[in-house]
């Protein structure tokens, strides 16, 4: 029996569960799967999907070192309202907080605009007496049997798990703590979730919608990644099991069940990652991930190989991905922004005339008109079909015939007809505004972010990410497209180059002039400790390592910026210049010039903790000869609206035979089992040393 | 894509095709979006970075509004063209220079009270203006008095800004800056934010340039006409399905010494529609309640806009076909020295008289009486000589309409946000014993209001007395109206200590908490509600009365026995249904 040299790494979607099986030793992709999902009971389908992979890599489970996971389980509990029967304690006077909000219009000229429904209802939103003040001193002590009291009736009523709130908790945690230890006296079987804990920020909404949704899943996750863990177990698997985080890093089964409200965004995280690591290899540290599937697609701004880590995501939107419409969740989240825009999108003609494509899928059924599966609505997918960048017979390598009959009905039907276009001015609009939209919202993620778009390679990936990716790229003035090999599967890929860490927040707002850094002391050694325990079992003997930052900003102000905490700074009195000067300088790098005479206040102070895990690296393949003749497949006609709309002749390569070194110029089309890549005229492409293919917009062409 | 090329191709005559007019619309829209996150992230005090208490437009080189962000504070969208007219009867553009800002907060060019700071940024291609970046903010302080029930007039609202060249070719206008600086409370803050709004006006006017080159138009003038057609035909088209007629309402709000009589009467013929507010009150000499007319037809288009044609994107084409009429000297068209500080104590009702008279017309799109934003403000010197200022938004109810509960979680017709009760408490000596929903506050009806809010404020225990706290409540004599048949809200509530005060004891606005118990307690209404309360479906009412937020007395007899057979039904199963 050899020793252990393989990794796993599986990602559970919405459709597709993905499994990449890696060779660490070899530094190879071994093998690739992909399985059908199972909402209902999702284990089983990563079972299947476990022995089929090994099956057909030939391997046993013993010589798998580690395994990690992402999944959209938690994402879709909350959306579905799938999770625990969940209860709410809070301070007198705060129960109605889930429901107050923050108070906002969000579309200010939509009367009727909704808000999601709370997780928790009201008459399991109970008070207990206590108060903290604003410096955690207690105004009131907690009134431990009306506690008992009202768990009691909870529980009675069948109340599985319990998120407790409490106003100022961030700063003073103790009656949360004491609250907690009460119910697992005597309720043992009762889950707690408590928001010192969760989400330990300033913000009363915020950090209730936080913890309640945590407890509202964690039930639910805990099961599955027990039932998970022992089938894995049973089947042979003696390594380590991997959670991908929100943040990109992946943690400890141990530490994800407890608190599954970290794992809300694990699989574009890992999408992210997986874009990082293809842009280092391809010799670009700061890109725009792009992630098109079949419902939404994922943009994220990646700046110094990593992509940026926010505190807030929300979730289960309910109108139209309109910010402000969903629960606010504040857990490190990879920075990425989620459109309307898939491969499943329908293209309609709004009131005025104008066409609109999203944010209504077609999802997978009925899919797509050209699926045959009983679809009407005009899609994306359906448009690139009639613009000829799909081949009928070779989607998802064959397993699937397209109908082009169908896609030209409902384009006909839908689009071209009511417009009095020609059915490929139709389709041509389709697939431009889709692209709009999504150099659109990426361009305001960018910008927000104080980037200029044209600084930036793409990395694009995801089944429908490599078509459009060219054509995002060339409005938001990109000239570089970077599109791995098994791009349909780059998320599991992703979840394999993450580093094992740990992110950590607490709450102290004070300015930097009446600091207690002693207290700042005592934060971080609470969260180092947190930290020790949680990362102890896979640490070993490594030594852990350690970032720290704060979020800063002027008093008064509502947005901070984060300052890298120097690693030699001991923190005392003698921080406050430092640190002053630090935020100061970042300050003139983002906004171009520093108010003076406004005292600086910290907010958050974060600790990040990772552990040294063996990098993941592909091996590079020797560079052959330029000519992609040896990989072409065929001609075909496809339309282009550059530089002049119309149709060409466009050669197709098969990707799996383009081989290092080898050269192609657009108009070309790059066909793989799960995904077409689309090199539109003016561009050329390249595969370099690890098959990746590198679109580049060709020189002299005007760059808007 | 060819969609850039084809707006190129037809830039001599302006009409594009759906997918690229799409396109730059959009991306006009998100230049506007840019500017107002630019502000949003500089900005430094709390009601701008905040409360978010701003807006930003694009107009072209005539000072119509092209595209606004989607953010934007609703009412300032609609006055940051008048606004530019102003600028543009004072300095011809053919005399604008590159690198020229103005600035100005006049209430009757602008949007109507003092602390709403307007900057205008001439954008400039081949020496010729081609389009104006447009900012309104609430500026942190103008000024003036802390009490703004007590105001007598324009002079005592706080520094009134005339139209002036904040920036000269490039040059500071220093001079302007040291009357500001002079004039205002923390103003180093006021200073920060004009600064902010500098920054994104210069983002938005580099972002229209290139755009104008990518399309390789020579100015805004071909797209902005395209696009304001379609919003105006959208709202013509909205027009002309309301039936002609003239629609007719009056309501009554509170007013600081005597009640204020509003009255409005709309004219639909064809596409057009007029709305004159001709016997409404007289301009008021106290308090601040007076709106200018610039103001008067901004809450006047606006909720006509969200009745009429909610999902286009707007600009100048779409008020176009709206027309308003106040008689001046009324408090709808006040005159010179008006005090207007408070004025959405009266234009905060002007959606309700539209929605009023409009019930019959629109009946699925009007919404019963709202309780209305309240906003507290604390201003103090803690004992270390700094100042401690900052304001606490919190909402009433919105009302019900037919076939929908009223929409409770925001500030209509406002778009700010509230302020969490943890940052309030961290700024401020204040501790907020209470901010829940105020039980029995929805006007009930078929479909009831959202509940407004109940509010508890004392002094933080151990910190040195007095605290002061400035309250310039709403809806203290007049209720949120209900709507065919639906009940009305319940008015607001002061009360300090235990005790009511009743309006003629809140002429001031300012609650001294002198010892360490003192309660200052608002119970906000909810909105109110819509359609007879006896048609409201019983599973409706039941989860009503399982909130704890409607008392079983407020239901007639026919309706509490369905809802208690209903009850008994489900006995067993409700404890244990899915919380949703």
């Amino acid at each position: 029996m050899s020793a252990p040299r393989y990794a796993v790494s599986i990602d559970v979607g919405g459709t597709f569960t993905d499994l990449v099986l890696f060779d660490i030793e070899a530094g190879t992709v071994a093998e690739l799967h992909k399985v059908l999902t199972d909402p209902q009971r999702p284990a089983r389908a990563v079972l299947q999907g476990w022995r089929e992979l090994l099956e057909l890599a030939g391997i046993e489970p013993c010589q798998v070192a580690e395994v990690v996971h992402s999944t959209t389980l938690v994402t879709n509990a909350l959306v579905e309202r799938r999770g625990a029967r969940t209860a709410l304690l809070t301070t007198p006077g705060f129960r109605d907080v889930l429901e107050i909000g923050i108070e906002q219009l969000y579309d200010i000229y939509d009367l009727f605009a909704p808000y999601p429904e709370p997780l928790v209802p009201r008459h399991w939103r109970r008070e207990v007496r206590e108060r903290v003040s604003r410096d955690g001193t207690v105004l009131e002590p907690l009134d431990e049997s009306g506690v008992l009291a009202q768990v009691d009736e909870l529980v009675a009523e069948g109340v599985e798990s319990i998120a407790v709130s409490l106003l100022h908790a961030y700063r003073n945690p103790a009656h949360e703590r004491r609250i907690a230890q009460l119910i697992a006296a005597r309720y043992p079987e009762v889950t707690v979730s408590l928001s010192s804990q969760v989400a330990p920020l300033i913000g009363e909404y915020e950090r209730t919608s936080t913890v309640v949704a945590d407890a509202y899943v964690k039930p639910l996750l805990r099961r599955y990644l027990a039932d998970l863990r022992d089938a894995l177990q049973a089947e042979g698997f003696t390594g380590q099991l991997f959670l991908v985080l929100s943040s990109g890093g992946v943690t400890t089964l141990e530490a994800a069940m407890d608190f599954p409200v970290r794992l809300l965004e694990s699989g574009p995280a890992a999408g992210a990652f997986a874009a990082s690591f293809y842009g280092r290899l391809a010799g670009h540290e700061d890109v725009l991930s792009l992630d098109m599937g079949g419902t939404t697609a994922k943009a994220c701004l990646i700046e110094r190989g990593t992509p940026a880590v926010v505190r807030m995501l929300e979730v289960d939107r309910v109108h139209r991905f309109k910010p402000g419409s969903g629960l606010p969740v504040m857990t490190p989240t990879v920075d990425l922004i989620e459109i309307g825009a898939g491969g499943g999108s329908i293209a309609s003609i709004d009131r005025l005339g104008l066409l609109k494509v999203g944010p209504q899928s077609a999802g997978a059924d009925p899919g797509p008109a050209c699926y045959g599966l009983g679809g009407d609505q005009p899609t994306v997918t359906d448009a690139n079909l009639l613009l000829g960048y799909l081949d009928p017979a070779n989607f998802l390598g064959g397993r699937m015939a397209l109908r082009p009959e169908q896609a030209r009905r409902a384009v006909a039907r839908c689009i071209a007809e009511p417009l009095g276009l020609e059915l490929d001015a139709a389709a041509r609009g389709v697939h431009a505004i889709v692209n709009e939209n999504m150099a659109q919202a990426a361009r305001t993620h960018i910008i927000e972010r104080n980037r200029d778009p044209r600084s930036l390679a793409m990395v694009a990936f995801g089944g429908a990410g490599p078509a459009h990716a060219a054509s995002v790229a060339r409005i938001l003035g990109i000239r570089r497209v970077i599109v791995p090999l098994g791009a349909g599967v780059a998320s599991a890929i992703g979840a394999l180059t993450a580093p094992l860490a740990m992110p950590f927040t607490r709450t102290y707002l004070t300015t930097l002039e009446d600091c207690d850094w002693s207290a700042v002391r005592d934060l971080y050694q609470e969260m180092r400790a947190a930290a020790a325990r949680a990362l102890a079992p896979v640490a070993g003997e490594a030594a852990l390592v350690e970032t720290r930052a704060v979020d800063l900003r002027f008093t008064g102000q509502y947005h901070e910026l984060r300052v890298t905490i120097p690693e030699e700074l001991e923190l005392s009195a003698g921080s406050k210049d430092a640190l002053e000067a630090a935020f100061a300088r970042r300050y003139r790098e983002v906004y171009g010039r520093v108010p003076s005479g406004l005292a600086v206040e910290a907010l958050n102070w974060h600790l990040t903790v990772s552990v040294p895990r063996p990098s993941f690296r592909l091996a590079p393949e020797p560079v052959g000869p330029p000519d992609p003749a040896p990989a072409l497949r065929g001609e075909r006609s496809v339309y282009f609206d550059e530089p002049e709309p119309g149709e060409r002749r466009c050669t197709v390569y098969d990707r799996y035979r383009l081989a290092p070194g080898m050269r192609l110029a657009g108009p070309a089309i790059v066909e793989e089992r799960e995904t077409t890549v689309v090199v539109p005229p003016g561009w050329c492409a390249e595969v370099d040393t690890y098959r990746t293919l590198i679109l580049e917009r060709a020189d002299g062409e005007a760059v808007e | 894509m060819g969609e850039a090329r084809v707006a190129g191709q037809g830039m001599a005559m302006p009409s594009f095709d759906p997918v690229s007019l799409e396109i730059m619309w959009s991306r006009l829209i998100g230049i506007a979006d840019e500017m107002w996150v630019a502000i949003l992230r500089t900005a430094v005090s709390t009601i701008i970075g905040a409360a978010q208490d701003f807006g930003c437009e694009i107009l072209d080189a005539d000072a119509s509004s092209v595209a606004h962000s989607n953010r934007s504070m609703p009412v300032f969208n609609l006055v940051m063209p008048t606004v530019t007219h102003g600028v543009i009867a004072r300095y011809p553009v053919e005399q604008m220079r590159p690198g020229d800002v103005y600035i100005t907060n006049d209430p009757w060019l602008c949007a109507g009270h003092l602390d709403d700071i307007a900057l205008i940024t001439p954008v400039f291609r081949n020496d010729r203006v081609v389009a104006f970046t447009v900012s309104v903010a609430h500026t942190t302080s103008i000024g003036g008095s802390l009490d703004r029930r007590t105001v007598r007039d324009i002079y005592e609202d706080g520094l009134r800004i005339p139209i002036l060249k904040l920036y000269d070719a490039g040059r500071p206008n220093e001079t302007a800056f040291a009357f500001i600086r002079e004039n205002v409370r923390t103003p180093d803050l006021v200073l920060t934010d004009i600064e902010a709004q500098l920054t994104a006006n210069g983002l938005g006017a580099e972002r229209v340039l290139a755009f104008l080159d990518e399309y390789d138009l020579p100015d805004l003038k071909a797209v902005s006409e395209v696009i304001q057609r379609y919003s105006e035909r959208a709202m013509r088209e909205a027009i002309a399905a309301v039936p002609d007629g003239i629609y007719e309402h009056e309501v009554w709000a509170d007013g600081l010494d005597e009640p204020v009589y509003l009255r409005c009467r709309i004219t639909v013929r064809g596409d057009e529609i007029l709305v004159d507010y001709t016997g409404s009150d007289r301009q008021r000499p106290r308090g601040g309640i007076n709106c200018t007319l610039t103001y008067t037809r901004a809450h006047t288009a606006y909720p006509l806009k969200c009745l009429l044609s909610p999902t286009v994107p707007a600009n100048e084409g779409t008020f176009r076909p709206i027309q308003v009429i106040a008689p001046e000297g009324s408090i709808l068209n006040c005159t010179m020295p008006a005090s207007v500080g408070s004025r959405t104590r009266t234009g905060w009702h002007l959606h309700a008289l539209i929605f009023g008279a409009l019930a019959s017309a629109l009946p699925d799109r009007v919404q019963a009486g709202n309780g209305l934003m309240h906003s507290i403000h604390v201003y103090g010197q803690e004992p270390d000589g700094r100042f401690y200022n900052a304001h606490f938004f919190t909402a009433g109810g919105r009302g019900a309409s037919l076939g929908r509960d009223g929409i409770g979680r925001n500030c209509f017709p406002s778009s700010a946000r509230n302020v969490p009760v943890e940052i309030f408490e961290s700024r401020t000596p204040v501790l907020v014993r209470r901010r829940s929903l105020r039980p029995d506050s929805a006007g009930l009806g078929q479909w009831r209001g959202a509940f407004g809010h109940q509010l508890e404020f004392s002094p933080l225990p151990g910190y040195p007395l007095p605290v002061n706290v400035f309250i310039d409540p709403d809806r203290l004599r007049f209720p949120p109206k209900g709507l065919a048949g639906g009940q009305d809200g319940p008015c607001t509530q002061v009360i300090v200590n235990g005790r009511r005060l009743d309006p003629e004891e809140l002429r001031s606005g300012q609650i001294t908490l002198e010892r360490p118990d003192d309660r200052l307690e608002l119970h906000l209404p909810g909105g109110a509600g819509y359609g007879p309360l006896e048609r409201r479906d019983p599973e409706l009412v039941a989860a009503d009365l399982r909130s704890g937020l409607v008392s079983p007395e407020r239901l007639p007899e026919s309706l509490r026995w369905a809802v208690e057979r209903l009850l008994e039904a489900q006995t067993g199963v409700a404890v244990t249904e899915t919380p949703r």
